[in-house]
């Protein structure tokens, strides 16, 4: 079974999407800030991360450099979740090392393509 | 729940509206999956509208805040707001299947409806405009009315998110809102602040809702304060406990914004209804309180000086009161003044009367220690007049002392006198009052007609003033008040008296004024002449001039006496007076009375021209009655 960690500080989006993938069978974990994120990523072998750039303590974009510069998790397909479709989020995300980029709100079908692309281009 | 700042881009504020639709289809494809499952089709229906609401609100979000579009104002914001709150609510009414219960749907069901209609309240919370200080909008009010009153409120609730929910909202609609996370916080802040609204929450750890409900209730100093309680949905019965102990309305979780505003505008509304009612019914009390220190003679005069201030009828009603009862005790201070100087004018005329050797009255004919007409113990002889004598009995069948006047043949030979005489006696014992002395009855014993009547120990005024020449002015008009109020009383009940003089007038020990012999004067009018006058009435000197010429009298002739009487207290001597009848009726008829001089007292003017009203020749030229009359004397000092 696929296993992804989902790393959002928002309880409710967080609660949403990871019933919503268990629902569509994948395994789920979840973690509430970046530090936490990069703890359990690194320590976990998780098939992929949801990361959200915007968390408290350590952002998005820091936990994404930092899994990155570690060797148990340098491959993992990332998936950036921003709250803005800014122009340039998209490029600053892959910047820093994350294999694609979704806007919030999530809409699932999208959300749902663009990890199995992720964890397609993986194997 | 987060305290984001307000957005400002056009995508921030996209981005905060779609979070919340996208949470709501996101739980409604998940509970719409469930059901599928379990193969119910009414949930499915219900879960599909919530979820076709939520993208015809994403469809006006991207309508207003079309990615092209630059920039957004708080009215486009604010429009945006008001245009949600229909899918808002259609996704409410959609939910509101779920709450008759949920049962075999999992454990997560209710948990995930309540997501749901949170996320709804989060839609319309995103665009409503923040507080004043911070927006340029008004608040979107649904009734386009004025904005509900700030007022000061308390919220109890032990989630937080629902607490910050709730304050979040109230601070909104421009309250002042405190937050207690328990049944004790909330206790002890509503001894510390007189909050205008509490809304209180019933599931709590330690100190539930209902406790703390009923403590509120229980205490005089907090019952008035409205409460609203907060409960789940499904929970009927407790809805039911709650109002039952006194709770003014509940709010079903989640919050409907609007029900929310328009139950809390209509406590506050209430409240204050409530509150100006209790304020004026504590000012009605101080007017109640004034009028009961008015009868115990403890009011102090400006006592509703304050309740006097007011605008409205409460108000005019301290003011007359205030004025009324500074009046009554002004007066009430001058007749003490007056009845106390009559009482020692009495006092020493009594004094005096020790040591006169009085005329021994006619002894007449009712034997003296003997039993009249089988009832009454004749006593003593105690006056006689130009009618007959009269007799102090002890009435056996009453065990009561009482006054017998007998009346001499002369006047009651003729029959239909007699019968008119009757009754004359029979209206004047309608009179009842503490200056009349009261009549009983008339009878008639082996030929003698005699009267009863209440026996009053005392002296007549003809008494004082032979002892004292004439009364200070103190005492004069204590009298005159009591002649006139003893008039006005029997004029009431169409008695005439007829023949005032101060003979009829008796003085208890008190000052007290006993006016005799109301209607008996009625006996003695029959056709005399005029030189018959003086024999049968005595002296015409307080005969009224249309008396004494026989023409049709009225209660006037009344005053006219009682003007005769003042005249004669006060300047101690009569207003016309002869050697003969005939010449002192000459004067009734024709002269002016005089004013008394400069060396017959201090009179005051007013008291002086009362008298003289009082003896005009033409009825029409007086004081017109006798209510007037004791007004008049009222206002003398």
């Amino acid at each position: 079974m696929t296993r992804i960690l989902l790393v959002e500080d928002n309880e409710m989006n967080r609660d949403m999407l990871s019933r919503r993938l268990v629902r569509k069978g994948f395994e789920v974990d979840m973690a509430m800030d970046g530090q936490q994120g990069v703890e359990m990523a690194v320590a976990g072998g998780y098939d992929l991360v949801l990361m959200d750039m915007s968390l408290p303590e350590i952002d998005g974009w820091e936990a994404t450099r930092r899994l990155r510069a570690a060797p148990e998790t340098a491959s993992t397909p990332i998936i950036a979740l921003t709250a803005h479709a800014m122009s340039g989020d998209r490029e600053k995300a892959l910047d820093a090392g994350c294999t694609d980029y979704d806007t919030k709100p999530i809409e699932l079908p999208r959300l749902l393509a663009k990890i199995r692309a992720a964890l397609g281009e993986s194997e | 729940m987060t305290d984001a700042p307000v957005p400002q881009t056009v995508q921030e504020w996209r981005h905060e509206l779609r979070t919340p639709v996208n949470h709501i289809v996101g739980y409604a494809e998940m509970l719409l999956e469930d059901v599928t499952e379990a193969g119910l089709e009414a949930p499915a229906t219900a879960l599909r509208e919530a979820i076709a609401a939520a993208k015809d609100a994403v469809t006006l979000i991207n309508a207003t805040l079309a990615p092209e579009r630059e920039s957004v104002d708080g009215a486009d914001i604010a429009a945006l707001g008001r245009a949600l709150q229909g899918p808002r609510d259609r996704v409410a009414t959609a939910m509101q299947h779920f709450v008759a219960g949920s049962e075999g749907m999992g454990p997560t069901f209710a948990d995930d409806v309540r997501r749901i209609l949170r996320a709804a309240d989060r839609l319309i919370d995103v665009a409503s405009p923040p507080p004043a200080d911070e927006a340029h909008a008004p608040a979107p009010t649904p009734d386009d009315g004025a904005p509900a009153s700030a007022a000061r409120i308390l919220v109890v609730d032990d989630v937080e998110d629902n607490r910050e929910v709730l304050r979040r909202r109230l601070v909104r609609e421009g309250h002042a809102v405190d937050v207690a996370a328990d049944g004790r916080e909330a206790l002890d802040r509503v001894e510390a602040v007189a909050y205008d609204l509490v809304l209180l929450d019933v599931m709590m750890p330690e100190i539930d809702g209902y406790a703390v409900l009923r403590q509120l209730k229980s205490d005089a100093a907090t019952r008035d304060i409205p409460v609203i309680m907060i409960s789940a949905l499904d929970d009927v019965e407790g809805i039911g406990r709650c109002i039952e102990s006194g709770a003014e309305d509940y709010l079903p979780k989640p919050f409907d914004p609007v029900l929310l505003r328009a139950r809390i505008a209509a406590s506050l509304e209430k409240k204050r209804f409530r509150d100006q009612e209790k304020e004026y019914l504590q000012e009605v009390n101080r007017v109640i309180a004034a009028a009961t220190a008015v009868e115990t003679g403890s009011y102090d005069d400006g006592a509703l000086a304050d309740v006097a201030q007011r605008d409205d009828a409460l108000g005019r009603l301290a003011r007359v009161f205030d004025g009324m009862a500074t009046r009554v005790r002004a007066r009430e201070d001058r007749l003490r003044t007056q009845v106390h100087a009559l009482r020692r004018e009495i006092a020493e005329a009594r004094d005096t009367a020790e040591h006169l050797v009085l005329e021994p009255p006619d002894p007449g004919k009712l034997p003296v220690g003997e039993r009249f007409a089988g009832r009454y113990d004749i006593e003593d002889v105690v006056g006689a007049g130009g009618m007959g004598t009269v007799y102090r009995a002890l009435d056996i069948e009453l065990d009561e002392t009482v006054a017998i006047k007998t009346l001499l043949p002369e006047f009651v030979s003729d029959p239909g006198l007699v019968e008119r005489f009757k009754r004359e006696i029979r209206l004047a014992r309608r009179i009842s009052h503490r200056n009349v002395v009261r009549a009983h009855d008339l009878g008639e014993c082996e030929g003698v007609y005699y009267l009863t009547m209440e026996y009053v120990e005392g002296l007549t005024v003809r008494d004082l003033l032979d002892q004292r020449g004439r009364l200070e002015i103190s005492s004069t008009i204590a009298l005159g008040r009591q002649l006139a109020a003893s008039l006005a009383v029997a004029h009431e009940e169409g008695v005439i008296h007829r023949d005032i003089k101060p003979q009829n007038l008796l003085l208890d020990a008190e000052g007290v004024l006993k006016v005799m012999d109301f209607g008996v004067a009625r006996l003695a009018e029959r056709s005399v002449t005029l030189t018959e006058v003086g024999l049968i009435l005595g002296t015409p000197a307080y005969m009224s001039p249309e008396q004494i010429i026989g023409e049709e009298i009225d209660t006037r002739t009344d005053l006219y006496a009682a003007g005769v009487v003042l005249y004669e207290c006060l300047v101690g001597r009569l207003p016309f007076d002869a050697k003969s009848t005939v010449s002192l009726i000459a004067k009734v008829l024709n002269d002016e009375a005089p004013p008394p001089d400069a060396n017959e007292g201090e009179i005051p003017a007013p008291l002086t021209a009362l008298v003289l009203t009082l003896l005009a020749k033409n009825p029409a030229d007086r004081v017109q009655t006798a209510q007037e009359l004791a007004d008049q004397l009222d206002q003398m000092v």
